[in-house]
């Protein structure tokens, strides 16, 4: 007996799909050949709350500022410190240029570039400050340094190498989502960063609003055990990036601090010893030996960033010892 | 296995292909729907395939017997064992822990210290759904409103027929079960309308909804409200409940279409309802008259005097809240529902639902009258989503407090932005519908034009495909 039977041949399901799928091909395309002439405009992925940071920064190191202290670093870079009140507490306007921990300092050393280029001769100090925790790790070559690099070139970057990663940049979905859908529809963020800033340009806007900073909304106890020590691999990229300074301008590093009950009791002396070294890695002009090596637990979101209070107090903190440091 | 995933696609173009292969032997192919739809279920976990093939051979069996069996109390207990075994399955898996918790709770708040485990057990995806479309076909053999079929295949392949096995429709015996001992003709008509509700579907998942998802958590995540958040935060949820959920039964539509079988719609434009119970007509339609057809008419309808009409309206609605799961606000938002089932049925008792003639300046006035029943009838909708979305009765006092303090978010604007974007597509496709009155309106088109609206679409969701496919809301009950 027939199980069924169909009243068409093979010519019709061609026909019935044929128009869908030019049509897809037709917008891929078109999409390609826009990028090609310039037609679309340029790269913005803020599609998430890493994205939006590197965007920020990266439009930031590219545009005319008035920032004569740059500082530059990791997560805890970025979090710590407020360069909205350093500028005023300093004396100097100050922009934070601080990224992601995964963003490796060879990266670092072009968003630098970037900046000296669109404002030379402008900048006098580059403080740089790294969490033990990114000095542990040094990461290499994270899809977030990719990103960075391609949003300083204005060139599309799509993390994810699967088959439908491999097939978006084939249909050119990834310019869509790069150039026109990340400028003109504001994402929404998760989780606590969702209930803080809302959606990405809203984030965006207060990136700007603090010279570069921001505040990390999540609170998640610290764990893991601290056992740091400086990468190896640090230290070729620490000389690479010390050619990027200029000659006028000084280089201060220093090592953002642990909460007092994760670092234990032996940490400040370990910090000590770090900082030395990185600093001599670096051929730094100064270190901030005068800040704290851990904070109270209290002021910590998460044992790699401070929470608001933590950075209001941290943010004091640096500002006596760069008055400290560069009076000297 | 998800529709939006890459492997159901995959595995749906090797049920095609291997139907057309197979389309000279009837046996055969249904054999290829059962161990296609047990593959599709085991997919997620082969350990609750049992459950599956238990529900059904425990309604098979059960049917036949009815049809030997000519004492009453004889099919009482025939029945009554179906009962029993599914929704003791039901029970076990869906509400054991619920209530066991609910229990204690309530003996403790009375000074009786009463210790309790729970079980844990995890949810079998789509229980609800074939338990209750297993169990129709008992009360329709019982009824004696069908024939019960001899055929173990018919009979497997019908609960577990993989398009509508985990989040419905709920289809009714004897609708599906004779699809499966008929020859069936496969139309261009057909296929063109199972390509487009594959695609509208899709849409409606993977670009409305999984979009809308973020929106609706940052406001339901939160444990502070604001009015105009809260507002907005109910329309972004109860559009992608609708998008999540019809988009899954447009799919699963289209798909038996093109395997040649005749499903049920699910939806017809249930935010157009005028009232609440135009919105049952609407809304989740398998469930709804499944609820009318075997529980509210059980509990004897509108038979026993208009008090006894009252409660078991809400008694069925109730109840209807609580198959969606085992948690409190799903009851209250039941509860909810037959409150306003109540209040529209003694308002059209007294004749106060009855829109004013339709000519002249009455004709103003009906329109005026129609706009604010539809107002009246969303209100009372979208309420009641927010009592279905909270997680908790506490943030349903909270969100409900808040509706007073009209401070908004700096964010209000970007979310705005967000949902008009989101909500246009849905309601340009509702209103070509709602206008011709056409729930395949696009289809009327010319054919490159139907290409055309259909190439843009997956366009879009190539778009917003998330790599991790994002599960189905209605998996879940």
């Amino acid at each position: 007996m027939q199980s069924h039977c169909y009243e068409f041949g093979l010519r019709e399901p061609i026909r019935v799909l044929a128009v869908p799928v030019a049509v897809v091909a037709g917008f891929a395309a078109a999409m390609h050949a826009s990028a090609w002439f310039g037609w679309l405009p340029a790269p913005w992925p803020a599609l998430d709350v890493d994205r939006t940071v590197l965007v920020h920064q990266a439009h930031a190191a590219r545009s005319r500022q008035d920032a004569t202290v740059l500082l530059l670093g990791d997560s805890s870079c970025l979090m710590d410190v407020c360069a909205r009140t350093l500028s005023r507490a300093f004396g100097q306007p100050t922009l934070n240029l601080g990224t992601l921990s995964y963003v490796d300092l060879d990266t670092q050393a072009l968003l630098l570039r970037s900046y000296l280029h669109a404002n030379p001769g402008q900048v006098h100090t580059v403080v740089l400050l790294l969490h033990p925790e990114t000095m542990r790790l040094a990461p290499v070559d994270s899809w977030q340094s990719r990103a960075l690099r391609a949003m300083l070139e204005d060139r599309d970057y799509w993390p994810g190498d699967t088959t439908f990663d491999r097939l978006a940049r084939l249909l050119g979905l990834d310019r869509v989502h790069n150039r026109l859908l990340a400028r003109w529809l504001p994402r929404p963020l998760p989780g606590a960063w969702g209930r803080r800033y809302g959606f990405t340009a809203q984030l965006h806007h207060y990136l700007t609003a603090h010279r570069g900073s921001a505040v990390d909304p999540e609170t998640k106890p610290a764990s893991g055990r601290p056992e740091y020590r400086l990468a190896p691999e640090l230290r070729r990229a620490a000389g690479q990036f010390r050619h990027v300074i200029p000659a006028q301008t000084r280089l201060v590093a220093g090592i953002t601090p642990l909460p007092e009950g994760f670092a234990g009791v032996g940490y400040p002396q370990r910090y000590q010893s770090m900082l030395a070294d990185w600093g001599a890695w670096l051929q730094a002009d100064a270190v901030l030996t005068n800040l704290p090596a851990t904070l109270p637990d209290h002021w910590f979101a998460q044992k790699t960033h401070l929470n608001q209070a933590g950075q209001r107090a941290y943010t004091h903190m640096l500002a006596a010892a760069l008055r400290g440091t560069l009076s000297n | 296995m998800l529709f939006n995933s890459a492997v159901f696609f995959q595995f749906f173009a090797a049920v095609l292909l291997l139907a057309w292969l197979m389309r000279g032997h009837r046996t055969a192919c249904n054999w290829l729907i059962v161990v296609a739809s047990y593959l599709f279920y085991g997919w997620w976990d082969w350990r609750f395939l049992g459950l599956l093939l238990f529900s059904s051979l425990l309604d098979f069996g059960l049917g036949l017997g009815l049809a030997r069996c000519q004492k009453p109390a004889g099919r009482k207990a025939l029945l009554a064992t179906s009962l029993i075994c599914n929704l003791g399955i039901l029970g076990l898996f869906k509400y054991h822990d619920f209530f066991a918790e609910s229990l204690a709770a309530v003996l403790n708040r009375l000074g009786v210290a009463v210790h309790y485990s729970t079980l844990g057990l995890v949810l079998p995806v789509g229980i609800s759904f074939y338990t209750f479309q297993s169990m129709s076909y008992t009360f329709d053999v019982y009824r004696g409103t069908m024939v019960p079929t001899r055929s173990l295949v018919h009979f497997l392949a019908f609960v577990s027929f993989f398009p509508q096995l985990v989040a419905g429709p709920i289809e009714r015996a004897a609708h599906l079960l004779p699809q499966f001992a008929q020859t069936r003709r496969i139309t261009v008509a057909m296929l063109e309308e199972g390509v487009w509700l594959l695609i509208w579907g899709l849409f409606k998942k993977v670009v409305l909804a999984d979009n809308l998802a973020p929106l609706v958590d940052l406001v339901y995540g939160g444990t502070e409200y604001q009015g105009p958040a809260v507002v907005l935060g109910t329309i972004a949820f109860g559009l992608q409940i609708y998008c999540d959920f019809s988009g899954y039964s447009d799919m699963a539509r289209g798909a038996a279409r093109l395997l040649g079988f005749d499903i049920m719609w699910n939806f017809r434009l249930p935010y157009t309802a005028t009232n609440l119970r135009d919105f049952w007509r609407r809304w989740h339609i398998s469930l709804s008259t499944w609820l009318r057809d075997y529980l509210y008419i059980s509990l004897g309808g509108n038979r026993r005097g208009p008090a006894r009409t009252y409660l078991n309206l809400w008694l069925t609605m109730l109840l209807g809240g609580l198959w969606h799961g085992a948690a409190w606000n799903f009851v209250l938002w039941g509860a909810w529902h037959g409150l306003g089932l109540m209040v529209h049925r003694l308002l059209s008792s007294l004749g106060l639902t009855q829109a004013p003639p339709a000519h002249g300046m009455a004709a103003r006035g009906s329109k005026l009258a129609r706009a604010a029943a539809w107002l009246g009838t969303m209100l009372c909708v979208f309420y009641g989503w927010l009592l279905f979305r909270a997680r908790s009765l506490d943030q349903i006092v909270c969100m409900t407090a808040a509706l007073t303090d009209w401070t908004a978010p700096v964010w209000l604007g970007s979310y705005a932005i967000n949902l008009v974007v989101l909500a246009m597509p849905l309601v340009l496709m509702q209103w070509w519908q709602h206008r011709t009155g056409d729930l395949l309106a696009p289809l009327r088109l010319r054919r490159w034009a139907v290409g055309l609206l259909e190439g843009l679409l997956v366009v879009a969701i190539l778009l917003f495909w998330e790599k991790a496919s994002v599960p189905f809301i209605y998996f879940q009950f």
